[in-house]
């Protein structure tokens, strides 16, 4: 008995720290209503409520976890491999930009069509973030900011693409023209937009925590990160694990935006999704790059981002609250001596 | 001629990148990649527009702009030093925090998540010398632009000297270059570090309230990756603030090129924008082939 409860309060002691923090940032939520909000009390409630008031706030907010699931995981590969992808962004509205046209090319092939589209998305995110991984490869270019220098640029062509020659010109709004009805996502838990976009990012999360952790090459990858040197010295070709995990990385950006096309919005709108690239970013951060910890930490932020949508919607709070309280997050979640919090050091 | 006004824009186009590529220069000596420059800058585009809104004096509104940045890069500086954070993470949050606090507090005060215009505030001031003015070219190209533009190019002065002239400089440089080096002299490393990041805070705000203060308005996200393109100055500029100078010209010039291109050419305004991160991108690569050459000839 002893020795099982030994290893779970270790656990508990060492993620102290993580808990600190989020009460850290929870504390910013309250400290900024009161300083923000004529009604505090009524924008907390909201807040902290609103996301599990109903099934359709409940499954909004389970459905805007799937492309943090996606980037976080899309992150976490590059990071695993020792490269930084800060190109999320342009990779994600990319991914979705192309799969959206596919999948308006590929109307009548049905299933193979909505399979086809993903996957060539998907393709287009990973070239995106392969360049930098190439440029790293050959020059020693830093991936880092050539990554988000692309993701900029990107992002800009996309908004001209979507403007100007595939506008839809029957709608209102800045977007292409919508995809096949048989093209769309089924919906659970009606009459919110949750998705089965979601079991494709938990099956996602299950199939990358199988090539890291049970495949030879997820091993190389992993070695390759925690040591390129080393793992040239053992003959691994580090030369591909510059290249292979970040196509991955920005494949899996991709991913979540086709995803996010098909399961929610069904057009490519202009500026659909700003902030989700950095938003999954954000979520590898909190789960140290581990694929079991993305869910966690991915259900975090969709918490708290729906917290400040439903805020902003019944109160006099702008969304925009979320992104302070996530840069609080950002600024101590990699903070050595909050996680030191709790650890008891041996032999003092 | 149209080189000569392209020219004269992209002498102001540089400035603030100019400006937050000094103050960056130091983090970078120091050993620090520092990646908030863009969210510092943003700060004080907002901070020294309203603060001059509010209290109706140019000077004062840019003083307290200064101390608003100065304070965000402060608490960057702490948080990573002393806290022990990842530098990389920390100034992505620095970033964020800036991009959400502008929008949230021009929420909160003007009503307003757009574009906010201070009509009142008053405009910066221009330096005006007709003799120098009178020059061909020199005169059209460097002569006439607001305080800004000139003093930009004395805090590239005033930067090379205390970073090659002083004690301090030597400490700076000796953080990043040599750690041990300086603790075995009994000094600390990370107080100089720290001081890299509140002189970056400084120029970072100058930086970003020539932006604002010279549109007369604030725009959400307005630096629009203007922090990045210094950094990658810093680079390009060899971590020399002579390089500065030059590199800060050239993403001036593309950028002054590129506003002529839209008016001559009708290319499309998302091309135009993109623009000057395609040609960012390739500074940086053409910058990284020649660096790899020449380890390689070593």
């Amino acid at each position: 008995m002893n020795k099982k409860r030994q290893p779970f309060s270790t656990f508990l002691r060492g993620s102290l720290g993580i808990f600190v923090i989020i009460a850290i940032a929870l504390a910013v939520i309250v400290i900024l209503s009161f300083l923000l909000s004529k009604t505090p009390l009524r924008t907390l409630r909201y807040f902290f409520l609103g996301p599990l008031q109903n099934r359709y706030y409940f499954g909004n907010m389970l459905n805007t976890a799937i492309p943090l699931i996606f980037g976080g995981l899309g992150f976490s590969l590059a990071m695993r491999a020792g490269s930084f992808n800060l190109g999320g962004e342009g990779q994600l509205y990319s991914g979705a930009f192309v799969a959206t046209i596919s999948a308006l090319f590929l109307a009548q092939w049905g299933v193979f069509g909505v399979i086809l589209a993903l996957f060539l998305g998907s393709v287009v995110g990973g070239l995106i973030a392969g360049l930098s991984g190439v440029l790293k490869m050959r020059w020693n270019t830093n991936e880092l900011i050539t990554t988000f220098l692309v993701s900029y640029a990107v992002v800009l062509v996309v908004n001209y693409l979507i403007a100007g020659p595939f506008l839809d010109t029957e709608t209102n709004l800045i977007a292409t023209k919508k995809i096949p009805e048989n093209f769309r996502f089924l919906h659970i838990l009606k009459p919110s937009n949750l998705s089965i976009g979601i079991l494709f990012a938990l099956l996602a999360i299950i199939l990358v925590h199988l090539y890291l952790y049970k495949t030879k090459s997820g091993y190389e990858l992993i070695m390759v990160g925690l040591n390129p040197r080393f793992a040239r010295y053992g003959g691994i070709r580090t030369s591909w694990y510059r290249v292979w995990p970040m196509f991955l990385s920005g494949a899996f950006f991709g991913l979540g935006g086709g995803m996010t096309i098909f399961g929610t919005y069904y057009a490519c709108m202009k500026d659909f999704s700003v902030g989700m690239g950095w938003n999954g970013l954000a979520v590898a951060l909190i789960a140290r790059y581990r694929p079991a910890a993305i869910i966690p930490a991915a259900l975090f932020f969709a918490y708290i981002e729906s917290g400040a949508r439903n805020a902003m919607m019944h109160s006099d709070v702008t969304f925009e609250i979320a992104s302070i309280v996530q840069s609080v997050v950002f600024f101590l979640v990699t903070s050595t001596v909050l996680q030191q919090i709790g650890v008891k050091k041996r032999g003092l | 001629m149209v080189a000569i006004p392209v020219l004269h824009s992209a002498v102001a186009i540089m400035t603030p990148l100019l400006l937050a590529a000094t103050g960056g220069l130091f983090t970078e000596l120091s050993g620090m990649l520092n990646i908030a420059l863009e969210g510092l800058m943003l700060l004080g585009a907002f901070a020294s527009i309203v603060c001059a809104h509010y209290t109706g004096n140019l000077f004062l509104g840019i003083l307290l702009g200064i101390v608003c940045t100065m304070a965000l890069s402060a608490i960057l500086g702490s948080v990573t030093l002393y806290l022990k954070s990842n530098l990389f993470i920390t100034g992505l949050a620095t970033n964020l925090f800036a991009s959400g606090l502008t929008v949230v507090l021009s929420f909160h005060l003007f009503g307003n998540k757009g574009v906010v215009v201070f009509k009142e505030v008053a405009q910066l001031p221009h330096l005006k010398i007709p003799a120098l003015q009178s020059i061909p070219i020199f005169g059209d190209i460097f002569i006439g632009h607001n305080v800004f533009v000139y003093l930009s190019w004395s805090l590239v002065l005033i930067s090379a000297w205390v970073l090659y002239r002083t004690p301090f400089g030597f400490r700076v440089r000796a953080a990043g270059l040599h750690e041990k080096t300086l603790v075995s002299l009994g000094m600390r490393p990370q107080r100089y570090r720290f001081i890299a990041f509140l002189i970056s805070g400084f120029s970072c705000a100058l930086g970003g309230a020539v932006l604002s203060l010279n549109l007369g308005a604030f725009v959400p996200n307005m630096t629009s990756g203007k922090g990045w393109i210094a950094l990658v100055v810093i680079f390009l500029g060899q971590k020399k603030p002579v390089g500065l100078l030059f590199a800060a010209l050239i993403f001036g010039f593309a950028d002054a090129f590129s506003n002529y291109a839209q008016g001559a050419w009708n290319v499309p305004t998302d091309f135009i924008l993109a623009l000057p991160y395609i040609f960012t991108l390739l500074a940086m690569i053409g910058f990284s082939i020649y660096t790899s050459h020449k380890d390689r000839v070593e």
